[in-house]
C-alpha cells in the first residue's frame, strides 16, 4: 500500500477512564504488559505498508510524545515517517478541538502537503491488529466518498469480534453502501457497530472537511457521515472487518481487556508472529522468579517475582516481594507490592507502591484504580 | 569525518570452535546469552556507556547473523551521523586482498578505517566475554601513565594462572614481561584481551609486523613482545568486576546460571550501565494455570505451561503442560513438548524436544541440542551429547 497515508486522532473524550487518563491521552494508556494503545494502530499501519503517519494530539500529549519519539520503534523515522500534530492557536481557534472534524480542519496543511492518494483515518481507543489493505481496495472498487469500517454484532467474545460499546451503528446494504446510521440509540434499529476507522481519497477528504467547516460543522460522525447517509449526498460505504477489536472506553473495559490477555485466543488474535506489535523498548532484562508462585498471568521483562501472582498482568519492572499476593490485578510498570501486601481486583498505575502488609481488596465489578506514584 | 579521541575495534571474526554446534552457523559474538542478549551486546553497550561512539566490528567467520543483528546499530545508540558502528569484513584490493591472518593483521588491514577518524587512541576488544567495563576509566589510566599500550588484566587465582596470558609488572603496573600460559607464573595478572594503544605507535608496529614474513600477526604473540623488546611504555589496568569467558559449552552454561544467583554477580538492573540488545518485539510471557516457575529468568514471548526450575528461557520459548526443565538454557523459539524432561542442557534456537523425550542428566557434562534440531518423542539424549540438526 504505497499510496496510502495514515492519520490517528488521539483527542477522544476519555472521561470514562477516570484516573487512568487524567495524566495521559487514551492513546498513551499502558496495556497488555508492555504496550500503549497507540502501538496497535501504528503497528497495523506499518504492517499495511503505510509510510507516512500523522498523530493528531489534543490534551495531555506529553507522555504520548515521549512514547513516540522519532517513530524509530515503528520504522517511522525515515524521510516521510511519523509526524506529531499538536494543537495550536490560530486566528479562529484556541487550539481546542471540538471533535475529529475540527482537528482535521486545523491540520489541513498536513493533508495538503502529503502526496499519497489515499488516507486511513483511525481513532486511538480501538485495539486491533489489522491490515487496512482490503479496506482501501474495497474503497477504490466501490468508488465511495468515504468508507467506514464496521463489524457484525457479536454475542460472545471468542478471540474475534467486537468488544465494547459503540455509540454509532450502521445498516449496510448488499452493495456495501451504508443505508442507515444511528448514534447512541436506546432501542437500536441498526446493529453493526462502527469502528470509526475511515478510508478516503486524500483530496476528497480535504474538500469535505473544508466544506463541512464552512457549514459550521464539528462532529465527523454526526455532521458529515450521518448527514450524508440520511440525505444521500455522499456515497458512504461500509467495510466489514472480521477479526478482533476492543474499545478502550471505560475502566471496566480496560480491566477486562487486560485480563483477556491471559486467554491464548486473544493473544493469538492480537500478536500474530508475522505482524508483531512494536513499542518503545526499555532494555530490561528478562523477568526473574525467586520462589513464589505464578499462575494464569502475563508477565513482562524486568519483573522480579518473589510472592504470589494469580490471574494478573504485570508490566515491565514490577516487583512482587516475598509473601505478597497479587490477584486479578493489573500492575503497571515499576510498581511495587511489598512484603506481605495483598491486592485483588486493583489497577495499579505506574510507580505506585503498596507498602508492607497493605491490603486492597476490591469487588470484581468495581476495580480500584491506584494513581501513578501513589504510595499506600 | 570529525576527529575522535578514541576509536574501538571489536574483533568478532573468531569461530569459537569450542562452542561446537552452537557456532556452526553463527560467529561466536552472535551466540545468545542471558535470555535476551547476545555476547556482542556487552562490548557494544560498554562502548556506548563509556562514551566511545566509533566501533569497527571485524567479521570473518559466518557473519550473516551477526551483521543482521547489528544492523544500523540503533539498539546501542550507534547509528550516528558522525560515528557509529561499522562492519569491517576482509576485502580485496587489487592483488593483495586476503583473509584476516591474525588479530593484528585484522587491524592492520583496517588502518585506513581508523586513520579517517584521526584518533589519539585505539581500543581493541573481543566479542567473547560477558562483563561490564568502563573503557573511559581505562583510557584515563592510559593517559595518566603516558603509556603506549595499556592492557586490561584481572587477577586470577594463582592455580589458574598457567591457563592465561600473564603480565609481569613492576610496582607502578608497568609491564616488564609477557608470558603466554607460563608453567610457573610470576604474577596472576591475566590479560583480558582488551587493549588501548596510542594510535601512532600502533600503526608503526602493525606496519612493521606486516613486513615480517615469520610473524603470526597476533597481538599476544607478536605486537606486545615487539613493543616490550623496544622498551615502549606498557602498563596494566586492573579490572575487578564480573568477567566471564563464554568460549566453551560449560562456561556458557555457567555464565547463564550465574544470572540466577542472588544477588546477581553481574548487575544487569543497573540503570546507569544498561546492556542494550535488539528487541524481538514480542508480548510479555504468559504463565498458565498449573505451571510452576522457580528461580528462573523468563523472557518476553514465552508460553509456560509446564515446570521451569533454575533455568534461563529466551524469547518465544514454549514449555508445554507436564514438561519439566531444570538447570537448562533454552534459546529463542525452542519448543519443549508435553511431558519432556530437560536437565543440564543448552537447547539452541528453534530446536524442538518432542513429547516424552528425556534430554540431559542431573550430573555430568552439559548436553547441547543444536539449532533447529528435533529430538523425537520418547528419545533420550545423554549428558554431554551434542545433537546437530544437519546430522539428523
Amino acid at each position: 500500500m504505497k499510496d496510502v497515508m495514515g492519520l490517528i486522532y488521539t483527542g477522544e473524550n476519555d472521561i470514562h477512564l477516570g484516573e487512568l487518563t487524567s495524566l495521559r491521552a487514551v492513546a498513551a494508556l499502558p496495556i497488555a504488559g508492555r504496550y500503549r494503545v497507540i502501538d496497535f494502530q501504528l503497528s497495523s499501519m506499518v504492517h499495511s505498508g503505510i509510510k507516512r503517519v500523522g498523530v493528531i494530539t489534543q490534551k495531555n500529549y506529553q507522555s504520548l510524545m515521549d512514547h513516540l519519539g522519532s517513530g524509530r520503534e515503528w520504522d517511522l523515522h525515515g524521510k516521510v515517517g511519523l509526524q506529531i500534530l499538536p494543537p495550536f492557536l490560530t486566528r479562529d481557534g484556541q487550539g481546542m478541538y471540538d471533535g475529529l472534524l475540527d482537528s482535521l480542519k486545523s491540520n489541513l496543511n498536513f493533508l495538503r502537503l502529503s502526496s499519497e492518494e489515499y488516507i486511513v483515518l483511525t481513532n486511538s481507543h480501538s485495539i486491533y491488529n489489522m491490515d487496512y489493505t482490503d479496506a482501501v481496495k474495497q474503497h477504490i472498487e466501490t468508488d465511495a466518498d468515504i468508507t467506514v469500517m464496521y463489524m457484525q454484532p457479536s454475542e460472545a467474545f471468542d478471540g474475534e469480534g467486537f468488544e465494547g460499546e459503540a455509540d454509532a451503528h450502521f445498516t449496510v446494504g448488499e452493495d456495501k453502501v451504508i443505508t442507515a446510521m444511528e448514534v447512541g440509540p436506546s432501542h437500536p434499529t441498526c446493529h453493526c457497530p462502527s469502528l470509526k476507522i475511515y478510508v478516503a481519497r486524500r483530496e476528497r477528504l480535504l474538500q469535505l472537511v473544508e466544506q463541512s467547516a464552512a457549514n459550521g460543522y464539528h462532529h465527523f460522525g454526526r455532521d458529515l457521515i450521518q448527514r450524508s447517509v440520511n440525505n444521500h449526498s455522499l456515497k458512504i460505504c461500509g467495510y466489514e472487518y472480521k477479526g478482533y477489536c476492543c474499545q478502550m472506553d471505560s475502566i471496566q473495559a480496560y480491566f477486562n481487556f487486560n485480563m483477556s490477555m491471559n486467554d491464548p485466543k486473544v493473544r493469538a488474535a492480537l500478536f500474530p508472529a508475522e505482524r508483531p506489535v512494536y513499542t518503545k523498548v526499555r532494555d530490561d532484562l528478562p523477568a526473574r522468579y525467586m520462589g513464589g508462585q505464578c499462575s494464569n498471568s502475563l508477565i513482562a521483562n524486568g519483573c522480579i517475582i518473589e510472592g504470589t501472582v494469580i490471574n494478573s498482568v504485570l508490566f515491565r519492572g514490577v516487583k512482587v516481594a516475598k509473601g505478597a499476593v497479587v490477584k486479578n490485578s493489573i500492575v503497571m510498570q515499576d510498581a511495587q507490592i511489598q512484603e506481605g501486601a495483598e491486592i485483588d481486583h486493583c489497577i495499579l498505575d505506574k510507580q505506585s507502591v503498596i507498602r508492607r502488609n497493605g491490603r486492597l481488596i476490591a469487588p470484581a465489578a468495581y476495580p480500584i484504580v491506584i494513581a501513578k506514584k501513589v504510595v499506600i | 569525518m570529525r576527529k575522535k579521541q578514541c576509536v574501538a575495534m571489536l574483533l568478532a571474526g573468531g569461530q569459537g570452535s569450542r562452542l561446537g554446534i552452537l557456532t556452526k552457523n553463527v560467529a561466536k559474538p552472535a551466540v545468545p546469552y542471558g535470555g535476551k542478549y547476545r555476547i556482542i551486546d556487552f562490548p557494544l553497550s560498554n562502548c556506548t556507556n563509556s562514551g566511545i561512539d566509533v566501533v569497527g566490528v571485524l567479521t570473518q567467520y559466518r557473519p550473516l547473523e551477526l551483521n543482521a543483528y547489528i544492523g544500523s546499530g540503533s539498539p546501542w545508540d550507534l547509528d550516528l551521523a558522525n560515528g557509529g558502528v561499522f562492519i569491517l569484513p576482509p576485502y580485496h584490493s587489487g592483488k593483495t586482498g586476503e583473509w584476516y591472518k591474525g588479530t593484528a593483521n585484522a587491524i592492520y588491514q583496517n588502518i585506513p578505517f581508523i586513520a579517517q577518524w584521526d584518533p589519539e587512541y585505539v581500543l581493541v576488544l573481543s566479542g567473547d566475554h560477558i562483563y561490564k567495563m568502563d573503557y573511559a576509566a581505562m583510557l584515563q589510566s592510559h593517559i595518566d601513565n603516558n603509556a603506549d599500550l595499556t592492557i586490561a588484566v584481572r587477577e586470577v587465582p594463582w592455580a589458574e594462572a598457567p591457563r592465561f596470558g600473564i603480565l609481569n609488572t613492576d610496582e607502578n603496573n608497568q609491564i616488564t614481561e609477557f608470558e603466554e600460559k607460563p608453567k610457573n607464573p610470576k604474577s596472576n595478572k591475566a590479560s583480558m584481551g582488551v587493549y588501548i594503544f596510542n594510535w601512532s605507535k600502533m600503526r608503526k608496529y602493525l606496519e612493521q609486523d606486516e613486513l615480517n614474513p615469520n610473524s603470526e600477526n597476533d597481538f599476544g604473540k607478536n605486537i606486545i613482545p615487539d613493543m616490550l623488546a623496544d622498551n615502549q611504555r606498557l602498563f596494566t589496568y586492573t579490572f575487578d568486576g564480573y568477567w566471564k569467558d563464554v568460549g566453551t559449552i560449560e562456561s556458557l552454561w555457567e555464565a547463564n546460571m550465574d544470572l540466577l544467583e542472588m544477588p546477581m554477580p553481574i548487575d544487569l538492573y543497573d540503570k546507569k550501565w544498561r546492556i542494550y540488545a535488539r528487541n524481538p518485539g514480542m508480548p510479555p510471557h504468559s504463565v498458565a494455570e498449573g505451571a510452576k516457575v522457580v528461580d528462573s529468568l523468563i523472557t518476553e514471548g514465552c508460553e509456560v505451561k509446564g515446570v521451569v526450575n533454575h533455568s534461563v528461557l529466551f524469547a518465544g520459548v514454549t514449555v508445554e503442560t507436564g514438561a519439566e526443565i531444570t538447570d537448562a538454557v533454552i534459546m529463542p523459539g525452542a519448543v519443549i513438548e508435553r511431558g519432556a524432561v530437560v536437565r543440564r542442557t543448552i537447547v539452541a534456537e528453534n530446536a524442538r524436544i518432542c513429547a516424552g523425550a528425556v534430554v540431559g542428566e542431573e550430573t555430568g557434562n552439559i548436553a547441547v541440542i543444536g539449532p533447529k534440531a528435533v529430538i523425537g518423542p520418547g528419545e533420550k539424549v545423554a549428558a554431554g551429547v551434542q545433537v546437530d540438526a544437519d546430522a539428523q
